[in-house]
């Protein structure tokens, strides 16, 4: 036996999907372990050893490939765990990670607290120096005020170093110097420099990605040392790699090296899992809005033409982290998200969540307020008895108490019809947020299918998909665990940056090739680390522009490994008019000016063949399993629907809504004009008429 | 609670349908703002955002105003209903109409603001409408702010609702109007796509929802959604204090007619049963020989955000709430409507920064828990226009706005201010420029960007600070342009909260002296020398003395405070373990107990 592992440790539950050899893909759920993510790790390695009726060890021996994505990262910040850590700055300049960028998104909240920095002002000093725009040198390092600044952290008992002075893309020279120093001066102290985290324009979000990077160094190293050590003592004898924010794996000692890469490891890989599952299903295009549905988030991811689309605009807790990543974004909004009537007599539905505990009022732990899954249970789309895998029992009088209470009474409605509309609010919620990274990135969702992961995305794929004009919903086998699954099936990559101002009206040939050919170097060295076959590379390069006068830079992708000649620049310049005109309806005519140039490295695995198991024998009508009665607007009230078991389905049923399909994790719910297709992987196919 | 005011659901529109339009109203006005934001060139646009975009219905009423500057979106029907008085029956699809005078309703000259018809079945369904603060509008000298000018002919350049778009192209005798009288003209043609861009994307998106919603249900949501905001007004007020009270400020005079400080009158009735607030701004002083004076859609402006920002965040802004707030002002006045031809370019910032908080702070008086302290008046010297030639582009001229350090909230109960204000009129919602991105714009260097000690006001809730910020110019002579206040008179506390620090600005000579330089700043500065800008602070709310400790030690730790206040005011006493400050407990009591007698003494 042989085989591949992927763990997506989340908050709530570590995912675990498991490649044997022949291409049978396995996935298994276990309790997340907080604080000791590993041991959740090995508990859910015993499920797998004890399904596959072998001991862990041999398990772990047999494993040739083990890939984790970890919140570890991402919790810290949140949690505000992560180390004390000094921040070393130009002199003047101490409140820069408390000033921000200002922009208050919630402009009439007037009774709410300012955010404190990410590092306090009493572990922030300023050196004497200072750089200019052009690189040129204004004022030189004092070294002596770095060395007593160095003295001075150490007293502080600080156990991480940020440097991130103003200018140091334009000259690292300072920021160099300092490192230097730090190792002269203290050894043993980690420390991160912003040109080299992230060389980006914009002191704010530089020092921001810096902070954050330094912080991690110390829990970081634990973790993956950790991580590293017990799988080795395990028995792991295979390759171990980590989850980054770009949605590809690497080893742990570059993550160790810049832990920042960390953050969103594990959500990122959504894309990267629906890209796979598409492309198994034999799709000429690839053009997809990913949602992942849980209890407290919805997240949203998108794939172009096969490509997910990268940012550099990355939050977490507020906090910009500024390195590529897969582009996320997360609202509020799940099965715990809480409902409620105003004054006026208008529904909002979250962002406050019930979370767990108490959880939605159904749960019976002492929740009063009407959930999302209230308002499921109450219209008949969940079975009551049958909850999470048959793990729980829920309370259909609870729920409907709560929603009669705090929404139907209000409203004046029925039971039934408030619970229509708590799920068609919290749909909209949904579909704003996801028209928020598709129509205003000049992404029309109507030439998109949207895949659909986690467990409550069944229940709301179809009403969002009919609201954006989306004609083909996608729920995958691997539903879900789509991130452990992206994780299992993701590229080797990682990116390196370079600042280097140049414009197209007096385009410096030889200074842009110079950078090019550097990044080209930097990459091809990490692609050789990584024991990355020739065949299987791939070096992109991307670069972040502007017109003359805007000072917001959008990442234009190109493929020339060097500029050669003025045809090839008037190309790019081109391409550059196109993706603006697309972006903001606009195309200018002036100079253009790049700032940042970047190589990204990809490591193709060799593929994946996946063998989603659908089950042989049985016909379409032996999956039927009775009925529900449930209530539904479009049906004009309650009606009684045809229910069929997922598990028994066979490739090419298809089954016409209204109609509900209980699958092990999720139940999908087929509303009228809707026709659902197994295909022969085992993903169910929704075709919204 | 009036009769006027139905039930939900007892009209055309059911909850289901209110449900999807409310959050497509949103995300059009969203996408307006996006196609506005990262393709505006001035600094004031794409760093600041200072812009918003905003949608009317064919009578005028707006929708929501979920986003945007306070001071852009509150009287933003203004716009339309001069477009439709002006040009009535002559308004075709494919127009587009741009104002700038504070004479027909825009807020100020350079607030250029574009207002296109949206027709549906070949009538007016909506105006779509955008507004943008220019680098520059062709003032006489190199600012878009002209506090000290005597009348309109001491302004920018006029555009008195004109049509700049026919058939969906530039009327091209309006651009190169604009053109020759702005000093940057490509940065503002640029800044006019930008603007563009915003209402022909409201305009399309529009379209698509009366298509596929139906435009007399989209209408009827409308009005419907007047409906909610006004119940959602009404019972905010029902809640508060019945009460009548009078305030007199004094706003920092440029004027001998008021030697001592301009004073802002405000009434404010607040009646719970008719669910009412009345603002009496009729004893405010005649229009001055200043630009400060404010315009109509200003003085609506800053009433309803200082009254909505009592009602609370979850009354949408918009024609049904401010149905619940009866505003009172006369024409002629410096606060209320100005009559021609008055001066109005500063009308969104001086007397406008002054007002909002004078009324917020009157529900202090009614309540011990209302309203709010003063925050920041007037811009401080690192919010500088800047103008110059910048030797590394082969001398080309700038001029542009720089939002650095515009900072200052006021304190309230519950709450310290917030950082990165600005003003009332911008209540944080305004960027703030990086440093870096200053300087590769302009050829200045910034030497020092910090939070200023002591400048924010005491208080149980403490004002937030100002900024400590120090600018050089590089190679050649730049030239600084502020428009500021709060010397005289900073921003006051409320409840027993102390005032916040006065704004400073200064010239810093080659040997390092200072001198002050006034309120209206005009001043140029040659290599060796500095502007030296100490930006007030919020003011604070509560008596100091109730401060929680803890928050005092945090204050002094984060540098907002010095160790002289701490003890003096706050009547902290600190211990120490090591590194660590620590609080003396019987000591801060006994402390605390003697400055209250003092207190009292005084």
């Amino acid at each position: 036996m042989s085989f591949q592992i992927a763990v997506d440790v989340g908050g709530t539950f570590t995912d675990l999907v498991v490649l044997e050899r022949g291409g049978k893909v396995h996935t298994f759920k276990a309790p997340t372990t907080p604080g000791r993510i590993v041991d959740g790790i090995l508990n859910g390695l015993e499920l797998v050893a004890d399904h596959f009726k072998i001991a862990r060890a041999e398990l772990l021996a047999a494993c040739s490939k083990f890939a984790c994505g970890t919140t570890a990262a991402t919790n810290a910040i949140l949690e505000g765990t992560y180390a004390r850590t000094g921040l070393i700055c130009t002199e003047g300049f101490r409140d820069t990670l408390l000033i921000r960028e200002g922009g208050k998104r919630d402009t009439y909240t007037i009774a709410i607290d300012y955010p404190a920095p990410y590092i306090p002002r009493e572990l922030t000093v300023g050196v004497r120096e200072r750089i200019n725009s052009e690189g040129g040198i204004e004022l030189a390092l004092d070294e002596q005020s770095v060395v007593v600044t160095i003295e001075r952290l150490k007293h502080l008992g600080v156990e991480s170093i940020a440097v991130a002075l103003l200018w140091s893309i334009a000259n690292p020279s300072h920021e160099k110097r300092i490192g230097e120093l730090i190792e002269t001066h203290w050894p043993d102290i980690p420390y991160s420099l912003s040109h080299r985290t992230s060389p980006t324009l914009r002191e704010y979000r530089r020092s921001s990605a810096t902070a954050i990077d330094a912080s991690l160094k110390p829990l970081v190293r634990r973790v993956v040392n950790e991580l590293e050590s017990r799988l080795r003592g395990a028995g792991l004898g295979g390759v171990l790699t980590l989850v980054t924010s770009s949605g590809g794996q690497t080893a742990g000692d570059e993550v160790i090296e810049c832990p920042i890469n960390l953050c969103l490891s594990g959500p990122s890989a959504a894309p990267v899992s629906a890209r796979n599952v598409i492309r198994a299903e034999g799709a000429a295009t690839c053009n997809a809005i990913v949602v992942d549905m849980g209890g407290t988030s919805f997240d949203i991811s998108i794939i172009n033409d096969w490509e997910i689309p990268m940012h550099r605009e990355g939050v977490i807790a507020g906090h910009v982290f500024g390195v590529p990543s897969v582009e996320v974004k997360t609202i509020g909004a799940g099965g715990g998200s809480i409902a409620r009537v105003d004054a006026g007599g208008f529904i909002h539905v979250g962002p406050e969540s019930a979370r767990s505990v108490p959880g939605p009022a159904c749960y019976d732990r002492g929740g009063i307020l009407p959930t999302v899954t209230d308002a499921n249970l109450a219209r008949g789309f969940l079975d009551a008895a049958n909850f999470a895998g048959g793990t729980m029992t829920l309370s259909p009088a609870k729920s409907e108490a709560a929603i009669r209470a705090e929404i139907a009474e209000p409203l004046e409605l029925s039971v039934h019809e408030a619970a229509s509309l708590i799920g068609l609010a919290v749909e909209q919620s949904m579909v704003a947020a996801i028209e928020d990274i598709t129509i205003r990135r000049g992404v029309d969702p109507r030439e998109y299918i949207m895949v659909a992961g986690g467990a409550a995305a069944g229940l709301h794929a179809v009403p969002i998909a009919r609201e954006l004009g989306i004609r083909k919903v996608l729920v995958p086998p691997v539903a879900g665990v789509l991130s452990a699954y992206g994780i299992l099936v993701s590229d080797i990559k990682s990116s390196f940056s370079r600042s280097l101002p140049a414009a197209t009206d007096a385009f410096d040939f030889d200074s842009v090739n110079a950078t090019l050919a550097s990044l080209e170097a930097e990459a091809t060295a990490y692609l050789d680390r990584m024991k990355v076959p020739a065949g299987s590379r791939e070096i992109r390069f991307s670069a972040e522009a502007r017109y003359r006068g805007q000072v917001w830079q959008i990442t234009l992708d190109f493929n020339h490994t060097h500029i050669a000649d003025a045809a090839t620049l008037a190309a790019l310049e081109e391409s550059f008019h196109q993706l603006h005109e697309k972006l903001y309806f606009v195309r200018g005519n002036d100079t253009i000016e790049f700032t940042e140039w970047t190589a990204l490295a990809i490591g193709r695995l060799p593929a994946i063949t996946v063998d989603h198991g659908v089950s042989e024998g049985g016909q379409g009508s032996d999956a039927a399993k009775g009925s529900r009665q449930v209530y539904m607007r479009e049906l004009g009230g309650k009606a009684e629907i045809p229910v069929f078991d997922g598990s028994r389905l066979t490739p090419g049923t298809r089954i016409d809504g209204p109609a509900m399909i209980d699958q092990r994790l999720t139940t999908i719910v087929l509303y009228p004009s809707t026709t659902a297709t197994l295909s022969a992987n085992g993903s169910i196919w929704i075709d919204l008429i | 609670m009036l009769q006027d005011v139905s039930k939900p659901g007892s009209t055309g529109v059911d909850i289901f349908t209110m449900v999807v339009l409310r959050r497509r109203f949103e995300a059009i006005i969203g996408e307006m703002i996006n196609a506005l934001f990262k393709s505006g060139r001035s600094g004031v646009l794409n760093t600041a955002m200072d812009f918003s975009c905003s949608l009317t219905d064919a009578r005028f009423q707006s929708i929501s105003l979920a986003q945007g500057l306070p001071v852009h979106v509150g009287a933003i029907d203004l716009i339309p209903r001069a477009v439709a008085a002006k040009f009535g029956r002559d308004i075709h699809p494919g127009d587009c109409f741009v104002n700038n005078s504070g004479y027909l309703g825009n807020t100020h000259c350079a607030d250029f603001t574009v207002c296109a018809p949206v027709f549906v079945d070949s009538e007016i369904a909506f105006y779509v409408i955008a507004r943008a603060h220019l680098g520059d509008m062709g003032f006489p000298t190199p600012t878009t702010y002209g506090p000290r000018s005597r009348d309109v002919y001491e302004e920018g350049l006029m555009l008195p609702c004109v049509r700049i778009q026919k058939d969906y192209a530039d009327v091209p005798e309006v651009i190169d109007i604009c053109k020759a009288n702005i000093r940057v003209p490509e940065q503002f043609y640029g800044d006019y796509l930008a603007v563009l861009a915003a209402v022909r994307t409201g305009e399309a998106r529009l379209k698509v929802l009366c298509a596929k919603y139906g435009a007399a249900t989209v209408r009827t949501f409308v009005d419907e959604f007047q409906n909610y905001a006004e119940r959602m007004a009404c019972q905010a007020i029902s809640t508060l204090p019945k009460g009548r009270v009078s305030k007199e400020m004094l706003y920092d005079s440029e004027t001998e007619l008021y030697p001592e400080g301009i004073p802002i009158r405000a009434t404010i009735e607040v009646d719970p049963e008719e669910e009412l607030v009345i603002v009496d701004l009729t004893e405010n002083i005649d229009n001055l020989p200043l630009g400060i004076n404010m315009t109509e859609s200003t003085t609506i402006a800053a009433c309803m955000t200082a009254v909505l920002n009592i009602l609370g965040p979850d009354v949408p802004r918009c024609t049904g709430s401010f149905r619940r707030v009866k505003l009172l002002m006369r024409e002629g006045a410096a606060i209320g409507k100005p009559r021609f031809p008055a001066a109005t370019s500063a009308a969104t910032t001086n007397l406008c920064h002054a007002l909002i908080p004078h009324l917020q702070s009157m529900f202090a008086m009614l309540r011990g828990d209302l309203g709010t302290a003063y925050g920041t008046i007037g811009m401080p010297g690192s919010c500088a226009v800047v103008s110059g030639e910048d030797a590394r582009g082969q001398g080309r001229s700038f001029v542009n706005q720089l939002i650095m350090g515009y900072w200052g909230g006021p304190a309230l109960s519950g709450h310290d201010g917030w950082l990165t204000y600005g003003s009332g009129a911008s209540q944080g919602i305004l960027w703030q420029s990086s440093v870096e991105v200053v300087e590769q714009q302009q050829p200045i260097i910034i030497e020092k960007l910090e939070v200023r000690e002591d400048s924010g006001g005491a208080g149980q809730w403490e004002g937030a600070p100002g900024a400590d910020c120090i600018i050089r110019p590089r190679s050649g002579a730049v030239r600084f342009m502020v428009n500021s206040a709060s010397r005289e008179h900073p921003p006051q506390g409320a409840h027993g909260g102390r005032a916040a620090a006065p704004m400073r600005i200064s010239r810093r000579d080659a040997s390092g002296n200072d001198t002050e330089l006034p309120i209206s700043v005009d001043t140029t500065l040659r290599p060796g020398e500095r502007l030296v800008s100490e930006g007030c602070g919020g003011g604070g709310y509560g008596d100091p003395l109730d401060r929680d400790p803890w928050a005092v030690v945090a204050s002094l730790k984060a540098g907002r405070i010095s160790r002289h206040r701490a003890t003096e005011i706050y009547g902290v006493v600190f211990g120490h373990e090591g590194e660590e400050v620590t609080i003396d407990g019987p000591a801060t009591v006994a402390r605390r107990a003697q400055l209250r007698r003092r207190g009292v003494l005084a």
